[in-house]
């Protein structure tokens, strides 16, 4: 009888099966790999987040900005130009050549605006209107010039009523529209640049990337008997410095960001938004005198814009003064713009108190005049405030933007070059031990 | 004064005015609602009753309010076309932007005044400057010397001038007001024009409330003298009233006659714009009468229903054509519109809808 050997103790099937596929070589190019691929997810993204926000920053300060302004300037300049134009034909058939220059020089600055903002895109139809309607009414104001210049002054009034009603329904409505909509992009734009959630993904990727690194450089050192991975101490250096970078930078950037906008492009859009109706207040007013209607079908909007505008709780002008913090000159022209507004207010009244009388010489004197007191000249003393303080207050807010987005223009290629070097770094520390099995 | 059409005859055969042919109108009636100027109301009356012949289920009411007034029901929706002799103002226009101002037909304002012994083949010339100098109190004997320089060998009394202005909302001061300015340019520094004014403090001056009253104010007043539309002139004169001779823009002094009417218009249809908004006082014919204007419906393009708009359209587009035949412009002084201004109307009426 043959003794048969006892059968050696067997492993557990499983484990001696792992233990064939699953060698240390093989263990290590998977690490490796998986290494690499989480350093490279790292620089996409870490890099698409940098750019996100960069590009936004640098979109606030380069385009949406400018374009706000420019859309501003061209409700400006269309509401100067019917103003200027209708008051100068109102004081004589034959104005002095600096008015006509200056509705001129209006309508040439609403031109080149619109084309530059139709480049911006957006919803078409304000821009269609404006594109039709300038050269129409441009057309009326000029059938008026030669009307006057001919001798028929009433015939040229009647144009010029004809163009104020193109003004007043089309340009200027769609002028404010082109305005709403570059503010909402400016908005959207500053959010872009400041808003968290692509960088709070970001970070956890690195934070994903720094925990698998720690523990690949601990399962090294039980599995092969190396206390440090050179490669991997590199790649977790790199990891770090980047991501804090990153982080840092952002905090900087947000930071210049929410200042630039709360002190700087929010008290602008307030007081943008005054002068839009201090001007349709004032459009009004000039409406109301060529219209020889005796009575008075603009002093109710008149009162209730005047109530927007302030001074007072929760007005425009009241809030832009609270926020202007960035500029010591702008809060102080605002506070002088809510002084005159209130002197302004009254010429006003006067104004339509004189039209509801058919006192229409010195209802039209008040208007066109030029004297202290009178409603035009306390009209231009308030919108050189509003217009000086607005400009500050951008000044603010583009110092701000600008720094925030230098902050930002540099992380992208930071993150995504620290990654490229954290794959080789990889690569390279999983290499040497993998060379040490050959 | 109100004058209601309510007619009963029988359906007469239409002209063909577009897409909606008067003669072949159809759908249910009902009636239109007008209200507004006096000068327009004798041949709104009119139109009324013809349009009420031909269409049978159609009823237009007209009801001379003043021109301000017709504006104003207008805008409120509570009547259906508000007649005017001024263009809607752009403050009107920008405030209610569903209105449009569609010109009927062609008027002129007369200068009426009532001169006992004056034979009424002699007709007064006047100039804007002299008739500001009238309403604002510095000429106030018809003999005065601006008066007679204007009027040599004619013998003018010396009695005192009555100046009749009109106390509502008008578009006869409109027009009026807008002469004296163009000729006058001290009253437009001070006054300037208007549907209503600051009339001057002049002694006997008085305000009459539409173009009836101030007709009858001016027969019963030795010395008056008072602006009205054509459309009164013949009872004017009737009422043993003059009627004066205007200074134009070269200076010639006319009557409003059919001729001097449509001479003036004439330099002005080219320039008409889409919206038919336009002064025509003291235009540059020099053979021309001075004061002319479009006689204005005043509409919404927003109509409660499809069926009153519909109705609306055929009626106006029934008035600028059928209606401006000589048959009814003629008795009442009016000219008939040109064809350009036909065509700028039909396009103003095709926007309104419900």
């Amino acid at each position: 009888m043959t003794a048969t050997a006892a059968p050696a103790r067997r492993r557990p099937i499983s484990q001696t099966a792992r233990r064939a596929v699953v060698t240390t070589p093989a263990a290590i190019r998977v690490l490796m790999m998986s290494l690499v691929l989480l350093s490279l997810t790292w620089g996409a993204f870490g890099g698409w987040a940098a750019n996100e926000h960069s590009s936004g920053a640098s979109a606030v300060v380069a385009v949406d900005e400018p374009l706000s302004l420019d859309a501003r300037q061209m409700y400006e300049s269309l509401a100067d130009a019917d103003v200027t134009i209708t008051t100068a034909f109102l004081a004589s058939a034959q104005p002095p050549l600096r008015l006509l220059q200056r509705y001129q020089a209006d309508i040439a600055t609403a031109s080149a605006d619109l084309a530059k903002l139709r480049t911006g895109g957006g919803n078409e139809s304000p821009y269609s209107a404006l594109s039709s309607g300038l050269p129409r009414y441009t057309g009326y104001v000029a059938d008026a010039e030669s009307q006057y210049s001919l001798g028929y002054p009433l015939t040229g009034g009647s144009f010029m009523q004809v163009a104020s009603e193109e003004a007043h329904l089309v340009l200027l409505p769609a002028a404010k529209a082109v305005f709403t909509q570059e503010n909402a992009a400016l908005t959207a734009a500053s959010s872009q640049a400041t808003g968290l959630p692509t960088m709070i993904v970001a970070l956890v990727i690195a934070l994903i990337a720094g925990v698998a690194l720690y523990r690949a450089q601990r399962w090294l050192t039980r599995r092969t008997n190396r206390v440090f991975s050179a490669g991997l101490m590199l790649a977790s250096a790199l990891l770090a410095i980047s991501a804090v970078w990153i982080a840092a930078a952002f905090g900087v950037a947000r930071s210049d960001l929410d200042r630039g906008i709360g002190q700087g492009s929010q008290p602008a859009e307030t007081l943008a938004q005054a002068s839009i109706s201090v001007q349709q207040i004032r459009g009004d007013a000039v409406l109301n005198v060529i219209s020889r209607s005796g009575d008075a079908s603009f002093q109710q909007d008149f009162v209730a814009t005047s109530k927007l505008v302030g001074p007072g709780n929760n007005t425009l002008l009241t809030s832009a003064d609270a926020a202007s913090t960035g500029s010591r000159q702008a809060a102080s022209l605002v506070a002088a713009a809510e002084r005159e507004a209130t002197a302004w207010y009254a010429a006003n009244s006067g104004v339509y108190r004189l039209g509801v009388a058919a006192n229409y010489g010195a209802e039209r004197n008040m208007v066109i005049g030029t004297g202290s007191g009178s409603s035009a000249a306390g009209y231009a003393a308030l919108e050189n405030d509003i217009t000086q303080a607005i400009n500050d207050d951008q000044a603010v807010f583009r110092s701000a933007a600008t720094a925030g987005a230098n902050v930002l223009n540099p992380l992208e290629p930071v993150v995504i070059a620290a990654s490229l070097l954290m794959a080789v770094a990889c690569v390279w520390g999983f290499s040497r031990r993998l060379a040490e099995y050959r | 004064m109100v004058a209601l059409a309510l007619l009963t005859a029988a359906c007469g055969t239409g002209t063909s005015t577009g897409g909606e042919t008067a003669g072949s109108r159809a759908g249910p009636g009902g009636t239109i609602t007008e209200a507004g100027s006096g000068l327009l109301d004798p041949l709104a009356v009119a139109w009324a009753t013809a349009y009420h012949q031909q269409f049978a289920d159609v009823t237009v009411t007209t009801a001379s309010v003043g021109s301000g007034k017709g504006i104003a029901l207008a805008t409120a929706g509570k009547i259906d076309i508000g007649a005017s002799d001024a263009y809607l103002s752009s403050g009107d226009l920008v405030k209610n932007q569903n209105l449009l101002n569609v010109p009927l037909a062609i008027s002129a304002q007369t200068i009426i005044y009532n001169l006992p012994g004056m034979s009424q083949g002699s007709h007064v010339q006047l100039n804007g400057t002299v008739l500001a100098g009238i309403y604002d109190g510095t000429i106030t004997t018809w003999n005065d010397p601006a008066i007679a320089s204007l009027n040599q060998g004619l013998h003018l009394p010396d009695i005192k001038i009555v100046p009749i202005h009109r106390s509502d909302s008008s578009g006869d001061t409109f027009l009026f007001t807008s002469y004296l300015s163009t000729q006058d340019p001290n009253w437009n520094d001070a006054i300037g024009y208007g549907t209503t004014a600051a009339w001057p403090q002049v002694p006997r001056a008085k305000g009459a409330n539409g173009s009836v009253n101030t007709m009858n104010d001016c027969e019963h007043t030795p010395g008056c003298v008072a602006y009205n539309g054509i459309s009164y002139l013949s009872k004017a004169l009737a009422g043993r009233l003059g009627e004066a001779a205007l200074a134009n823009s070269a200076g010639r002094y006319t009557l409003p006659t059919a001729s001097a009417i449509r001479d003036s218009v004439g330099s002005f249809v080219s320039i008409t714009p889409p919206n038919e908004t336009i002064s025509m006082i003291e235009g540059p014919s020099a053979t021309g009468y001075p004061i002319i204007n479009y006689e204005y419906a005043v509409v919404s393009t927003r109509q409660p229903n499809a069926t009153k708009a519909s109705m609306i359209r055929a009626f106006l587009k029934w008035v600028i054509t059928t209606g401006n035949d000589a048959s009814y412009v003629d008795r009442v002084g009016f000219q008939p519109l040109p064809a350009a201004v036909v065509s700028l109307g039909e396009a103003q009426i095709a926007e309104i809808g419900p």
